[in-house]
């Protein structure tokens, strides 16, 4: 009998000091903060907001569970959800960033179009200005001048949003540049328009 | 034994144990958290993504999130246990609590979203107005290139807000405005550095004196004499000291900047001379007074900008300035010269002579044009 008794409280010792070891799973923790992080870093705060702030709420919640776990006396510690809540975050950090990636490319695509639509409008009121007339009616020419020099600057501006990844700012600044430089295409169309043609067109010093 | 109990006993054991599994049914397996509840928050937090709560309220949606995301797991949980009646439901009070969070929150980003709307709303229309204002005042002025590239630069952020604003990126339009307006406070500040000598009584007074000996000439030379005021844009013809008419003249692109090199569109001041007289086809423009531009001063003006390196060594001073009639294209600026309506300029050319004084000034009093517009342009800022 008494072997029995010994056997048993061997058993139920075991048992706790089972239970007592149970650790937080910190590397799937921690795989879930570097891929949230990874999401963040992707610009998933950025191209996919929403879906980021999901998933920094779900960060939180598992930090509290495992926080809450720790917490309690070692025997009934339970990290079985943690670990579970741990792989879906890092599961869906990587969708997250996945589609945060392919917005991101997407928006640098419309981006790089939108300067390229730009870039042309700006090369073409310069060929306009260059078909312009001489003479006295390069006054109202010159000013207009001005403006395109302007825009070719901004152009670089747009260049410097996209180095910079900020493709949405990229993207309004050369919107901006082509409908002011379509505006000042119909100014000098009109400045041509009004000009005839002479039969001398000195350009005079002044 | 009372009444009941002795019915009671009447009842078969079987019938009782149906009858409390029955109970039991009936009440114990009531869902733990109503699925209403679930779909309420679940459409506020819906509501709260469509109105960006997570880019504008980042703190306040992240901790509704936050919760939202630990109830929803612990909601998952609690499917599968069974509650009693008589028991007290914590999730349930727990949920209810982060609905009237959700709904507290959701006011609150509604208000500040129409707040913020309002503002960069504000602020795009007061723009707006000041870039147009800054644009009529100079346009008004004439000086349209002296603005440099930063009325287009400002013109290109406002449109830049606009879109901002379209996308209800409202934040983003407010910084976007704000940058605009700080490149309007630098052109305001080019343009009250160029033109501040309009404003300058010792500068103005100078102009004065240069007048009255103009004057006094033509006084004593009993003869004609021309005096241009840019700012007014007037053409004044003096004959014997006497002034006999004004006409409205049209200068350089860039005509109220005093000149100082070629190709710079300004039109020069000083006291000059009618160097010849271009009658019908010696000119393109109808008929022509050729001026002894550059005199002695500007000669002089020119050469210190070159050794100050304000001009190039290659640059030159420029020359043919005219006061002329009318092209055929009806340009409204010219490059330098002083432009008259042709009638007005056969007027003018009917009674001058070679050698008449034409003496350029910028300004004749220390109340013109200029003086308001700047001081407009300044309480514009200063309403920013």
């Amino acid at each position: 009998m008494k072997p029995m008794r010994q056997t048993a409280m061997l058993f139920v010792l075991t048992a706790l000091l089972a239970g007592g070891c149970a650790k937080p799973p910190s590397d799937k923790i921690e795989a879930a903060e570097q891929a949230v992080k990874q999401a963040r870093e992707r610009g998933a705060n950025v191209y996919a907001p929403e879906e980021y702030a999901k998933l920094e709420g779900k960060l939180t919640a598992l930090k509290q569970e495992a926080a809450e776990q720790e917490g309690k006396f070692a025997p009934f510690q339970d990290y079985g959800k943690v670990e579970e809540l741990a792989v879906s975050t890092a599961n869906e950090a990587a969708a997250v960033s996945s589609a945060a990636t392919q917005k991101k490319e997407e928006a640098k695509t419309a981006a790089l179009q939108a300067q390229q639509v730009a870039q042309e409008a700006v090369s073409s009121t310069r060929q306009l200005i260059a078909k312009a007339p001489v003479g006295k009616d390069r006054a109202a020419i010159e000013s207009i001048k001005n403006d395109i020099e302007a825009l070719t600057a901004s152009l670089t501006q747009v260049q410097a949003s996209i180095d910079k990844e900020d493709y949405q700012a990229a993207q309004t600044q050369a919107k901006a540049i082509d409908e002011k430089s379509r505006a000042i295409s119909v100014e000098i169309q009109d400045a041509i328009a009004k000009v005839k043609p002479r039969k001398v067109s000195p350009f005079p010093k002044q | 034994m009372p009444a009941f109990l002795e019915g009671l006993a009447c009842v078969r054991p079987g019938y009782l144990a149906i009858s409390f599994c029955a109970l039991v049914a009936a009440t114990g397996c009531t869902p733990a958290v109503p699925p209403d509840l679930l779909a309420d928050i679940d459409a506020v937090d819906r509501q709260l993504i469509d109105l960006g709560a997570p880019r504008i309220a980042a703190d306040e949606y992240a901790s509704f999130a936050t919760r939202w995301a630990a109830l929803r797991i612990r909601t998952q949980a609690y499917d599968d246990l069974i509650r009693w009646p008589w028991e007290s439901n914590r999730i349930e009070d727990e949920l209810r609590q982060l609905l009237a969070h959700g709904d507290t929150t959701l006011v609150r980003v509604q208000e500040e979203q129409a707040a913020l709307r309002r503002t960069a709303e504000t602020a795009i229309a007061k723009l707006d107005e000041r870039l147009s204002a800054l644009s009529s005042q100079v346009a008004s002025l004439g000086s349209h290139i002296v603005l440099g590239k930063e009325l287009t630069h400002a013109d290109l952020l406002l449109k830049q807000a606009r879109s901002f604003f379209q996308q209800r990126d409202y934040a983003r339009s407010l910084e976007i405005t704000k940058q605009a307006n700080e490149t309007l406070d630098v052109q305001t500040a080019v343009l009250t550095r160029d033109l501040q000598r309009y404003a300058d009584a010792q500068q103005i007074a100078r102009w004065q004196i240069m007048a009255r000996r103009t004057v006094e000439w033509s006084r004593i030379h009993q003869s004609p004499a021309i005096i241009v005021s840019k700012v007014d844009r007037e053409l004044l013809l003096y004959e014997n000291g006497k002034k006999v008419s004004s006409y409205p003249v049209r200068l350089g692109y860039n005509g109220l900047k005093d000149k100082l090199v070629q190709g710079d569109g300004a039109t020069p001041e000083g006291r000059y001379r009618v160097a010849a007289l271009k009658g019908e086809g010696e000119t393109q423009f109808f008929r022509a007074l050729l001026l002894d531009y550059p005199n002695q001063e500007d000669r002089r003006r020119f050469r210190a900008a070159v050794q100050a390196g304000i001009v190039p060594p290659t640059a030159s001073i420029g020359g043919l300035i005219e006061i002329h009639g009318m092209d055929s294209t009806g340009t409204s600026q010219t490059l330098g010269c002083i432009m008259l309506d042709n009638s007005h300029m056969q007027r003018v050319f009917s009674r001058v002579v070679a050698g008449t004084p034409v003496t350029i000034v910028g300004a004749l009093t220390e109340r013109n044009a200029i003086t308001l517009t700047l001081t407009e342009l300044q309480q514009q800022q200063g309403a920013t």
